[in-house]
């Protein structure tokens, strides 16, 4: 369980996060949704151990993990734009972590992460020859064998088309479900949000504005922020979709 | 891409023959000067100047010296951009030593020598403080110190820009896969920045070759390829076939160089785009670099401290009372306000007619479909091998019998064919980011060609063009190596006189002159940051 107590931070005197208070239980999948500016990539630094918070906890199964380096608490990130090794091919990139820390995953459960990626036919081709989706599935699959104790997706869908992006999506939700594995995504899409994690965080302006189930936020809106960023999008969305195929497909 | 007007054509066809006038025409003469004898063309004179043992020591030593400094100076220069680029140094201090460590720009390079010379000199400032000379400054060690200030700045700006567009992130991501410092350091800023780094070896190495201000002042008895073809050319029993030969040879490096640069162009990273990040918290690593930073910049404005104050004094360093005489006889002495002037007109009329024509170059070659519009990057590659002492020798060998031989006119031009390079590819950068339709947009609501540049077109590259009057000014403000074969006694310029000036030991005169060519290029480097500035301020 991963436990955030009272975490606040300032830019030069800018208030970024106010007292952040939040629980997260092993194998979920949590996404930190808000506007550009609301402070959720911040949020998502000061878990990864990058950016350092001026006020509050981290606590991991227990563990107090507030004064713990980046390299030591044990948890990884994609990014948005995946940063591969743009010299290295794509296998290279997988493995590259595996490098330092021998013996951490055997021959096979690579192998099994790589087939559960599908990305056997594409090991040997460059990182420039690879498409978003494919990049996206490499960059999952370097920080997956380092069995990372959270998964950190920093807007994982946003570079991707249509299509790939519901697979995409599907793959991370199968991630948290076969390895475990508690996933924070940070989006600013509320349908992203809503239809790919078990609870959704929606920052506003460094505040919680309200934190709970899909199901929560769209019967329970806590305040106007909320119904009106979050619910008339989605409304919207339904609005054009039922107009499109008609009614009776609602 | 818009469609070709005969107005197009016409510039296309002037600019053209400009480069053949300047260009094409005098690399042609020096060539076959080169090989001319008296019995007719042979290879005769590359082999005299090939046997010619002095010679030979010459460029041994020119290359021994200048791969040094290139060493020294990339490893140099790659600590200080490492330190402004992946540190969490106080932001004001980055800005200091970022400013600070381009001040050798604003100086001619034969003004090094003499500020070395006082400084580390037996009765210079920096040996005073010390209490004893630290080495022999005439000669080798002198030379060193010199290329390595000239060679910093523009070693420091190619690999600053390189980390600017390197991916930080990767840092981040190499840390999270549990790599050691050295996997690390290697993976994330080596890699990426070995197309940099060779490039920046290379620059050095160039530069230096082909210096002619700094041996010309401090290089003592070791001779150099420079001052050789300084003295084959300009001295007691002048040989213009031997020269040309020099030249030729000259040239030979600096091809290399430009063959090897656009090879290295390969390892550089692309990445597709790039994002800030935070630096991971190392306080050893920000002190250790720092420091290091400072000692480097301290280091090389202490050299020049004693040029700020030695015109101050009676004479230093034996009558330290303080006076204005020295500052009062240039000022008074008709001479040497004159050179001052001439220095302003060349200065003035290179950058407008440099911008004129390099800024023309770039929108035939980017926003239009003309034909043979890659002429221009030929040209561009040319000017950028070719070191100034080899073009002003080729005007020399050209129009030394013509009209054109003593004018301003001649140096102007000389000066800009030397620096089209670097304002041609800076607007050919801002103007191939323009949106592509703009011209269409312009014709479809009526303007004419001319106007869509003037009323489109420009203004929104002004940031560009006051960043190449910023290079083309004070580039001609500092160049001796271009204008040393072409100037009269009507024409001198301040570099040129300060050469001058030597012959007769007058040091404080020479240091007021550089402290003229210093403030004056201060002045306008700091009015273009400024009207920059207030233009991306505007734009975004």
């Amino acid at each position: 369980m991963l436990k955030l107590e009272n975490i606040s931070k300032q830019y030069h005197s800018k208030v970024v996060l106010e007292n952040i208070n939040l629980e997260i239980e092993s194998g979920e999948i949590v996404s930190l949704l808000g506007q550009s500016g609301s402070g959720k990539t911040t949020l998502l630094n000061i878990i990864l151990g990058l950016t350092k918070m001026d006020n509050g906890r981290i606590l991991f199964n227990d563990q107090d993990l507030t004064n713990v380096k980046m390299k030591d608490r044990g948890f990884n990130i994609v990014f948005q734009d995946y940063a591969l090794f743009p010299h290295l091919t794509a296998y290279e990139n997988i493995i590259y972590g595996l490098k330092n820390k021998r013996g951490s995953v055997s021959e096979a459960e690579l192998q099994e992460y790589i087939d559960f990626l599908e990305l056997k036919p594409h090991l040997q081709k460059k990182i420039g020859e690879l498409s978003g989706g494919q990049k996206q599935r490499v960059a999952l699959a370097r920080t997956l064998v380092m069995k990372p104790k959270i998964l950190l997706l920093d807007e994982p869908l946003s570079a991707l088309d249509g299509v790939i992006k519901e697979s995409i999506k599907e793959r991370i939700k199968s991630i948290a479900k076969e390895f475990q594995l508690t996933t924070i995504i940070v989006t600013h899409d509320p349908e992203e949000a809503l239809t790919l994690s078990d609870k959704i965080l929606i920052i506003d302006q460094g505040n919680i504005s309200q934190f709970g189930t899909p199901q929560e936020i769209i019967h329970h809106p806590k305040n106007e922020f909320v119904k009106e960023f979050i619910l008339k999008q989605l409304q919207i969305k339904r609005q054009n979709i039922f107009q499109l195929f008609g009614e009776q497909y609602a | 891409m818009l469609n070709v007007r005969p107005e197009m054509k016409v510039i296309y066809t002037s600019i053209l023959i400009v480069f053949l006038l300047f260009l094409l025409l005098p690399m042609g003469t020096l060539l076959l000067r080169s090989f001319e004898t008296a019995e007719g063309y042979s290879l005769t004179n590359y082999y005299n100047v090939l046997s010619n043992s002095e010679l030979l020591t010459a460029f041994v030593n020119s290359i021994k010296i200048s791969g040094l400094t290139a060493i020294i100076t990339t490893i140099l220069a790659f600590m200080i951009a490492y330190a402004l680029n992946c540190t969490n140094i106080y932001r004001p201090l980055k800005s200091v030593i970022k400013m600070g460590i381009l001040i050798p720009m604003l100086l001619p390079t034969i003004t090094y020598g003499f500020a070395i010379m006082y400084s580390f000199g037996n009765q210079g400032l920096i040996t005073q403080l010390l209490g004893k000379p630290l080495f022999d400054i005439y000669g080798f060690n002198g030379l060193l110190m010199g290329y390595v200030i000239y060679t910093l700045p523009a070693a420091f700006l190619l690999i600053n820009n390189s980390f600017m567009y390197i991916d930080k992130k990767f840092i981040i991501v190499s840390k999270l896969m549990m790599d050691g410092s050295m996997r690390s350091f290697l993976n994330t800023i080596i890699r990426p920045m070995l197309g940099a780094l060779g490039g920046a070896f290379v620059l050095s190495f160039i530069l230096s070759f082909t210096d002619y201000g700094i041996p010309a002042s401090i290089g003592g008895t070791y001779s150099v390829v420079a001052t050789q073809l300084y003295q084959v050319m300009l001295g007691s029993i002048p040989n213009f076939n031997h020269g040309a030969v020099i030249a030729v040879l000259m040239l030979v490096p600096a091809l290399f160089g430009v063959v090897l640069l656009n090879y290295l162009e390969r390892f550089n990273f692309h990445y597709d785009k790039f994002s800030q990040i935070e630096m991971v918290e190392n306080k050893i690593r920000d002190i250790i670099l720092g420091f290091i930073s400072i000692i480097v910049l301290m280091g090389m404005l202490s050299i020049f401290l004693v040029m700020f104050i030695a015109p101050f004094l009676t004479s230093f360093p034996y009558d330290l009372t303080v006076t204005m005489q020295h500052f009062i006889n240039v000022f008074t002495s008709n001479d040497l306000t004159a050179v001052y002037k001439n220095s302003l007109i060349v200065a003035f009329f290179t950058t407008v007619v440099g911008i004129i024509l390099a800024y023309s170059s770039a929108i035939l070659n980017t926003r239009t479909g003309l034909k043979g519009r890659v002429a221009f990057d030929v040209v561009s590659m040319i000017t950028n091998t070719l070191p100034g002492m080899v073009l002003g020798l080729s005007y020399l060998l050209l129009f030394n019998g013509s009209s054109l031989k003593g004018t301003f006119t001649i140096i102007i031009v000389c000066n800009i064919v030397h620096y089209f390079t670097t304002p041609y590819l800076m607007a050919k950068n801002s103007l191939s980011k323009m949106n592509p339709s703009w011209e269409t947009t312009g014709g479809l609501l009526g303007d004419s060609w001319f106007k869509t540049v003037y009323r489109v077109i420009i203004p929104n590259s002004a940031s560009t063009v006051i960043e190449m009057f910023s290079y083309y000014f004070i580039n001609s403000m500092v160049t001796i190596s271009g204008i040393i074969f072409l100037v009269s006694a009507q024409t001198s310029l301040v570099s040129s006189k300060i050469k001058e000036l030597q012959h007769f030991a007058k040091f404080n005169e020479i240091f007021v002159l550089s402290l003229l060519i210093f403030f004056t290029n201060l002045i306008v480097k700091l009015i273009c940051d400024y009207l920059q500035k207030k233009q991306s301020v505007k734009n975004f």
